[in-house]
This record gives C-alpha cells, sequence and structure tokens, in this order.
C-alpha cells in the first residue's frame, strides 16, 4: 500500500504520544501507591473499596465507642469497691455495737464512726466522672442523684434508665447502673428479714429467720407473728393461726422458716417476716435505721430488746445490700471482660478489611516497576525508530 | 518545424508536470491538500504531448467513511475529556463524600458517650457544617460543568455556523468556475472537502454531492444546513423543557426555530457533548441530590423525634431543597403543578417527562428521561398525583390541555441546597425525653448509617459507592471505545492518504524524473535548431 509522508509522521507521533501515555499511567500508580488511581482504572474495585473503607471507618467508630465505654466502667467499679468496702466496716461495727457488754457512750462512738461510714457511702453514690456528670443517676446526670431531706434523710432523685452505648455492630452495652439499681435494691434470692413491730412492749427477741425447707408450699409469702399473753400463759400464731404455747429459746417453725426466739412477750405484740425485696432495700434508710437507735441511750428491757430485733434486721439488711453491690461490680467486670472480647475480634476484622483494601486498590510494586521499565523501552523505541524513519528520504541523497 | 512543436509540447508538459509536483512537495503538510497527478496523453493533431489533466486524487467514498469515522472519535473524545473531569472529582478518597459522611455519624459517637457534654455536641454540629458543605461544593462542580456544558454548545454552533456559510460560499464559487473555466480549480475543491471534514468533527452531517458537483448537508432527522448556495442555520436556545439548559436550535425555511429532539445530533463534539450532558452529568447530580435528600430528611425526621437539652423536641438539622416542576414553555394550557416530597423510598435519581394525554381525565404519559421507561399515571380526585417519591399538587385541573408537557426535576441540585441550620449545641436531640444523661435519640441517629433508606434499597455509603461505580464504567467503557475507534480512524486515515497524500520520496523521484524529461525535449529543441541551422548555412 502506499504510504504517504504525513501518514509515516502521524503514525509514529501517535505511537509515540500512546507511549508516552502509557509511561505516564504507570508513573502516576507508582507515585500514589495505588493501582486504581481514578474510578475509571477499575469500576468494580473503586465502587467496592468506597464500601470496604466505609466498614472499617464504621469498625474504628465502634473501637472509640468501646474506649469510653472502659472508662466509663472502670470508674464504676472502682467507686462500687470502695462501697462494698465500706458496707463491710459498717457491718463489722453493729456485729461490735451488738454486744451486751458496750455502755451506752459506747455504743455512742460507734454511732459516730458508723455516721462516718454513713457520709462517705452518700459522697461516693454521688461521684462523678472526669467531665461533672454523674455517675449513678440515670439520665438525671446534671445533678446529685441522692439528696438529703428536711429530716437529714436520703433519697434518691435520679431515675432507672441505665445509659448504654453501641460497642459493635450488634451489641448495644449498658456503660453506667442507676442509683436504684445498686443501692436501694436487693437480689431475688436474699432471703426473709424479720422486723418487731414499733410499739411492742415485751423483750422478744429473734434470731434468724433462717431457711430450712424451701418446698414447703407457704414458704414465700410474708408472715405475721402475734403474741398473745393471757393468765401468766404466752402463746403465738402465725399469720392468724392457731395460737400455740410460748417457750423462749425455742425456734418455732412455719413456713419453711425457722425462728428463734428469746424473752418474754407482752400481749399484743408481733413480728413482721417477709422476703427482703419487700422490706427495705434502701442501703441508707438502713444506715439511718441504725444511727437512731445507736445514738439513743437505751436502758429498759422494752428498748433493748427494741434494739437488739433492730441492729439483727440492719444486719440481715447489710448483708443483702452488699450481696447487691457485689454482684453489680461483678456485672460491671463482666462487661470489661467482653469488650477486651470484642476488642481482639473487632481488631481481626479491622485487618481482614484493610487486607482486601489493599488487595483492591494498592499497586503490586514490582509487576508495576517492571512494567515502567518495559515502557521505557517502549518508548525508547518508538523514539528512535522517529529518528531513523527521519533521516530516510530521498532529498539527503540527491 | 514540427520537431520544433515537438519539442515545445515537451517543454510545456515538464513545465506543467515539475510544477504539479513542486505545488505537491510545498503542499506535503496542508491539511486537506489531495496530491495532484499530472495526466499526459498523446497530441493526435501534430504530434507530441499535451497535457490533458492535472487531476487530484480524491476518493470521495473513502472520504466519507473517514468523516463519519472521525465524527464518532470525537464525539467518543470530548466524553471522555469532560467525564475525566468527574472521574477525577470522585479519585479522592481522602477529601470526599464519603469520608465526610463517616465523621458525621462518627460525631454521634462521641454524644452517644456524653450526651450533654458541649464538645461532643459541637463536634455534631461541626461534622454537619463540614459533609453539608462538600455537598453543596461537588453539586457546585457540576453546576459548573453544566455551564461549561451549555456555553461550548454554543461556542460549536457559532463555528458550524461559520463553516457552513463557507461551504454555501465555495459551493456557488466552484459552480461560477466551473460554468466560465468548465473545471473547477483544486484549490477550492480541497477546501470545501476540508470544510466538510472540519464539520464533521464537530457534528454528524450527512453529505449528498448532487449531479452539478454541489455539496449538500443536512443533519439530524435530515434538516439541511448546506443546500446550495443557501444555508440554514443552527443556534444555542433556551430549552422550552428547562430553561436553564442550551440545546440545539435550527431555524428552518420558514423562519422557524425547532428545537432540536435528544439524540437527533449524536456525532461530533456537539453529539458527545449533549450524550454526556444526558447521560453521565444529569445522572451524577441526580444521584447526588438523592443522597443529598434521603440523608437530609432522615436525619430530620429522627432528630425531631428526639429532645434537645432544654427538653424541646428536635427541630430540622438540615434544610431539604424542594422538588421542581416546570411547565414547558410551549404549553397551551395555564395549569401549574406544586410539588413536595412524599414516600422518599421511591426517590429515583431522574428527571421524568409528564405529557398530557386526556386533559379531561387528568391522565399523563409519563416517561423516565435515563433508561426512556413509559407508563401512564392520572391525576386522583383531589388533583394529585404520586410519581417516584414526590407529591404533584396541580392548581386547576381545567387548566389542563391534551399534549401539554411538564418536566419534573426531584433531586438534580438538591445537594446544593444543603445546609446546617443549628448552631447553638443545646438544639442537638440527643436524648429521648429521659434528661442529659438520655441518649437514646443519637443511637437512633448513629444506626441511619445502617439502614437501606436511598431510594429504598441502599445504605448513604453503599448509594455513593454506586455513583462511583457509575461514573468510573462510564469514564471506563468510553475510555475503551475511543481508543477502538480511534484505531479505526487511523486506519481509514492511512487508507485516504495513500490515494491522497504525498509521498516526499515520490515527488523527489518525480523532480529527477520531469527535471530529466525537461532536458530531453531542450535537446530536442536543440536538435531542431542545429539541423534548421544546417539547413540556412547552406550556400
Amino acid at each position: 500500500m502506499r504510504i504517504s509522508t504525513l501518514t509515516i509522521y502521524e503514525q509514529s507521533m501517535s505511537s509515540l504520544n500512546r507511549q508516552q501515555g502509557n509511561l505516564m499511567h504507570v508513573s502516576q500508580q507508582i507515585a500514589s501507591g495505588r493501582r486504581v488511581v481514578n474510578p475509571s482504572d477499575d469500576p468494580q474495585a473503586a465502587s467496592q473499596a468506597v464500601q470496604v473503607s466505609q466498614a472499617l471507618a464504621v469498625n474504628s467508630q465502634y473501637a472509640d465507642a468501646r474506649i469510653s465505654a472502659r472508662n466509663a466502667l472502670a470508674q464504676e467499679e472502682s467507686v462500687l469497691n470502695s462501697v462494698s468496702d465500706a458496707i463491710g466496716s459498717a457491718r463489722t461495727l453493729i456485729v461490735q455495737a451488738a454486744s451486751d457488754t458496750l455502755s451506752d457512750a459506747d455504743r455512742a462512738s460507734v454511732a459516730s464512726e458508723l455516721r462516718g461510714i454513713y457520709e462517705t457511702v452518700i459522697g461516693q453514690a454521688n461521684a462523678t466522672d472526669g467531665n461533672g456528670r454523674y455517675l449513678f443517676g440515670g439520665y438525671q446526670d446534671g445533678s446529685e442523684p441522692f439528696v438529703r431531706d428536711a429530716s437529714g434523710n436520703v433519697s434518691y432523685v435520679g431515675d432507672s434508665n441505665n445509659r448504654a452505648v453501641r460497642v459493635d455492630a450488634s451489641r448495644l452495652m449498658p456503660v453506667a447502673d442507676n442509683g436504684n439499681d445498686i443501692f436501694r435494691s436487693v437480689h431475688s434470692g436474699a432471703g426473709y428479714v424479720a422486723e418487731a413491730a414499733a410499739g411492742n412492749q415485751g423483750n422478744v427477741t429473734f434470731r434468724g429467720p433462717q431457711i430450712v425447707d424451701k418446698s414447703n408450699p407457704a414458704y414465700g409469702s410474708a408472715f405475721d407473728i402475734t403474741f398473745a399473753v393471757s393468765a401468766g400463759v404466752a402463746s403465738y400464731s402465725v399469720n392468724g393461726g392457731a395460737a400455740q404455747v410460748y417457750e423462749p429459746g425455742q425456734a418455732i417453725r412455719f413456713g419453711g422458716l425457722s425462728l428463734t426466739l428469746e424473752g418474754m412477750p407482752a400481749d399484743g405484740d408481733s413480728l413482721h417476716l417477709d422476703r427482703a425485696e419487700n422490706g427495705n432495700t434502701d442501703l441508707f434508710r438502713t444506715f439511718e435505721k441504725a444511727l437512731a437507735v445507736l445514738e439513743q441511750p437505751s436502758s429498759s428491757n422494752t428498748e433493748i430488746a427494741a434494739r437488739k430485733n433492730t441492729l439483727s434486721g440492719v444486719l440481715r439488711e447489710f448483708d443483702n445490700s452488699l450481696d447487691n453491690v457485689l454482684t453489680t461490680r461483678a456485672s460491671v467486670g463482666a462487661r470489661m471482660n467482653e469488650l477486651d472480647v470484642v476488642d481482639s475480634v473487632a481488631g481481626n476484622r479491622s485487618l481482614n478489611y484493610e487486607e482486601k483494601l489493599s488487595g483492591l486498590v494498592d499497586l503490586d510494586y514490582v509487576s508495576a516497576i517492571a512494567e515502567y521499565s518495559l515502557r521505557q523501552i517502549g518508548l525508547q523505541a518508538a523514539q528512535q525508530a522517529f529518528i531513523d524513519i527521519k533521516g530516510m528520504t530521498l532529498f539527503d541523497r540527491m | 518545424m514540427s520537431i520544433f512543436s515537438i519539442g515545445l509540447s515537451g517543454l510545456h508538459a515538464a513545465q506543467n508536470a515539475l510544477n504539479t509536483t513542486s505545488n505537491n512537495i510545498s503542499n506535503v503538510y496542508t491539511p486537506g491538500y489531495n496530491r495532484e497527478l499530472t495526466l499526459l496523453s498523446e497530441r493526435n493533431a501534430s504530434g507530441g504531448v499535451t497535457v490533458e489533466d492535472i487531476q487530484r486524487q480524491f476518493d470521495g467514498f473513502v472520504a466519507g467513511q473517514l468523516n463519519r469515522a472521525n465524527s464518532e472519535t470525537s464525539a467518543l473524545s470530548s466524553y471522555v475529556t469532560q467525564v475525566s473531569q468527574i472521574d477525577n472529582l470522585l479519585a479522592d478518597r481522602q477529601a470526599g463524600l464519603a469520608p465526610l459522611m463517616q465523621e458525621f455519624f462518627s460525631s454521634f459517637e462521641d454524644l452517644v458517650s456524653a450526651p450533654s457534654d458541649p464538645a461532643a455536641r459541637q463536634g455534631v454540629i461541626g461534622a454537619a457544617d463540614t459533609m453539608s458543605a462538600q455537598f453543596r461544593a461537588f453539586d457546585e462542580y457540576l453546576n459548573d460543568m453544566q455551564s461549561g456544558v451549555n456555553s461550548q454548545i454554543r461556542d460549536e454552533i457559532t463555528q458550524i455556523n461559520n463553516t457552513a456559510a463557507q461551504v454555501a460560499n465555495l459551493n456557488r464559487e466552484i459552480a461560477l468556475a466551473r460554468a466560465k473555466h468548465g473545471e473547477a480549480p483544486n484549490s477550492l475543491l480541497n477546501q470545501r472537502d476540508q470544510l466538510v471534514a472540519d464539520l464533521s468533527t464537530r457534528l454528524d452531517v450527512e453529505l449528498t454531492v448532487q449531479e452539478n458537483g454541489t455539496y449538500n448537508l443536512s443533519i439530524g432527522n435530515g434538516q439541511p444546513i448546506v443546500a446550495g448556495s443557501t444555508r440554514f442555520e443552527l443556534q444555542a436556545i433556551a430549552s422550552d423543557a428547562d430553561p436553564a439548559r442550551s440545546v440545539v436550535g435550527y431555524r428552518d425555511s420558514a423562519g422557524n426555530m425547532i428545537e432540536m429532539k435528544a439524540g437527533s445530533i449524536s456525532g461530533g463534539t456537539l453529539g458527545g457533548l449533549l450524550n454526556f450532558r444526558s447521560e453521565a452529568l444529569d445522572k451524577t447530580q441526580s444521584q447526588l441530590g438523592q443522597l443529598a435528600v434521603t440523608l437530609a430528611s432522615a436525619v430530620n425526621g429522627q432528630h425531631r423525634a428526639g429532645f434537645d437539652l432544654e427538653g424541646n423536641p428536635g427541630g430540622d438539622l438540615f434544610t431539604v431543597a424542594e422538588p421542581r416542576i416546570l411547565g414547558n414553555a410551549g404549553n397551551s394550557g395555564s395549569a401549574e403543578f406544586s410539588a413536595a416530597f412524599g414516600d422518599l423510598g421511591q426517590l429515583a435519581a431522574t428527571d421524568y417527562e409528564l405529557k398530557v394525554t386526556d386533559a379531561a381525565s387528568g391522565e399523563f404519559q409519563i416517561t423516565r428521561l435515563d433508561s426512556g421507561e413509559r407508563f401512564t399515571a392520572a391525576l386522583d380526585g383531589s388533583g394529585q398525583l404520586e410519581l417516584g417519591g414526590v407529591l404533584l399538587q396541580i392548581d386547576d385541573a381545567t387548566g389542563l390541555v391534551d399534549g401539554d408537557r411538564f418536566q419534573l426535576q426531584p433531586v438534580r441540585g438538591a445537594a446544593g441546597a444543603m445546609e446546617n441550620i443549628i448552631r447553638d449545641t443545646a438544639g442537638i436531640a440527643a436524648g429521648a425525653g429521659g434528661g442529659s444523661g438520655d441518649n437514646e435519640n443519637a443511637l437512633a441517629l448513629q444506626q441511619l448509617q445502617q439502614q437501606n433508606l436511598v431510594g429504598g434499597s441502599a445504605t448513604f455509603n453503599g448509594a455513593y459507592a454506586i455513583m462511583v461505580s457509575d461514573v468510573g464504567s462510564h469514564t471506563n467503557i468510553a475510555q475503551v471505545n475511543l481508543d477502538a475507534r480511534q484505531g479505526l480512524s487511523e486506519q481509514l486515515y492511512a487508507l485516504q492518504q495513500s490515494e491522497s497524500g504525498v509521498n516526499l520520496d515520490e515527488e523527489a523521484a518525480n523532480l529527477i524524473r520531469y527535471q530529466q524529461f525537461y532536458q530531453a525535449n531542450a535537446k530536442v529543441i536543440q536538435t531542431a535548431s542545429t539541423v534548421l541551422d544546417e539547413i540556412l548555412g547552406l550556400r
């Protein structure tokens, strides 16, 4: 085929241009480290890369969430630690105060120690995090959840919500526990508490109740033990049932429970037994009851009996409260462990995403550099061919 | 004596041939030049040689093929140039929309951990500002491209009109020259063919050569732009359907301005521009708008369900643009529509054309402008029509006339209106009404990024990935097609050049050849002169 001079030059030029363009493309890839520089280089890979980048970013978003969750839980755990220590000390004091050898003055000094612990626990219940938000108020974290009323008693003005944070794609974890759950509740398996009526005139004291038979059909309900004294004979009846003869020192059984009684009742005295969650579950009320009875002098048998019964009930309530706080602390610890597990799983997931992203859009330097050399040679060859062709003209030989 | 005339004829022929050869040599790089061959033939009357013709080596068929190929190549080339701009914009992974959307949702993470913390709230406001600014910037870039396309269309049309005028002129001059001399000068013919080739790169023209050699040019569906020495003008006019858009208008012989339908011009730079606008630019802008509207509305809706720091219900976080509905400038009726967003799960990234098929019953034929899909719908009893997530309300159904047309642009350009309107940190509704530590609304806002809200089937990030994939595919396919077409064009060009191109070596040989020819014929005359001298020298 006949070739015109113009064709020769234009074909050489377009070949040169093409070689140059290819070389530029490879050098751009090497400079940016990416095989897919523009979406048009590989539309599917570019689109997938957008999705994988998003997954990576969401993953790191959850990682941040876990950090703040761990901080919140760690703070809560340390406060609960102090609270459980405090309740433990309070309990020891009560055992000490229950001894018969103490005088009123001794009891008053125990009471002042107990008051110190009481104030400490109030302070911890009103603990704040680093930003001044109250830890145990539920959603009402702007002001103290536990406030004193006019009579000096502590009441709770927070709510029962627990703030939750999303720590993984399908895990919404509560990172706070509210004051109700911690300081004003007991476990459902917390057993029974007994209480002597305030107006008792006799000096009956109780020990227990112990649980002896949970399968008893009456177990679980409340029991009222009323005493009747007529003609010097004391009797008691359980929930208005048949009157039984009362002997001091005996352990009476009813509803799967066993209660040991000492002392002599007056006519009309009564004792009330109920499951712990139906009685007083407020830790601060327990403190207040103990303080009230320790700060009062007690001399008459009735007063002494009332003091002994109150302290016996207070001891049991402290046990239940301590169990509750320890249980909450355990749940906080379990959540922190879970965060560790999720962290490692998410770390693996992150690694997988990064590998996938790299495989999609990153450059394989080895093959790119080989291609670069190849294209360089191609360009040089095209340039040389152009020079050679230019030199081959008849006019030079005329 | 006849030797003299024979020698003279040879000299004359040699001079002509040398002339032609030097013309070829000096025009070797002239665009549109077709080489000339000196055709010699025997002079019958008294012997010798005569120059029969200086023949222009031009193959009309190959030239036509080449023009058509160049038309397609130019169209693809201008398409690729334009769409690469969007492709390059989406290449930036650090500053693109996807990471900014991710940062916006990440800012809710801090809010979830500390709902009443002013720093966390300010973080949300800052991220909302940055993200909405990027949406606006992206839309502005695409709007700039729209105006760029509009002005490029104007420029192309000006050039086309100039070239067509020149062709019409040349038609007249060539006809005159033919009438006067019986043949037209090669340079004029070359010029005319070059103009037609140039015109082919601007838009796809159909060339018809009449018997007397006049070139008639027509475009689109047969509308003539050059007929003999008359020409018909094109003009860049505002589209009847959307006055912000420039389209090609054709002024016919009766003086009417007709808007050329979409798709009637598909080749050349002009065709490439029009194709790019309707296929890639509108689509990308609509996809962006769809994402912006869905994101803004979803966030607004969830935000309104919560309560801010002062216990008031949350307000809108972002402004959302209204859908646009335009009546065609050629409508004879007076009815107008108003539009508002309805079920956003039905929102699609396309414009719609509504045509009244039966005004009495309020029936419309609706065409999706991205796919060409058609369906019918009718106004309900209260004059409402739900279409693609938009609720259309007519003001007066009696103002409808059969054949009237409306264009609905639900989301194109919506991204430009997205703005963050909450500036006060207390106005962020993190809670569900529980108190300053309540983070439930913030949790719900965070979860929006996992829900398939865009078009009812894609997450926000998924919709953005689709946009990236679409633009990348369009660019990639166009690039591949362009490479293929360029190869074909180059082949056809080589073919045309093999016929009409000058080869300098060939012309160098011709120079030598015709020089010798001249010398030989000069020698003939010298011999004739010597013979005559001999005779004259006889005593």
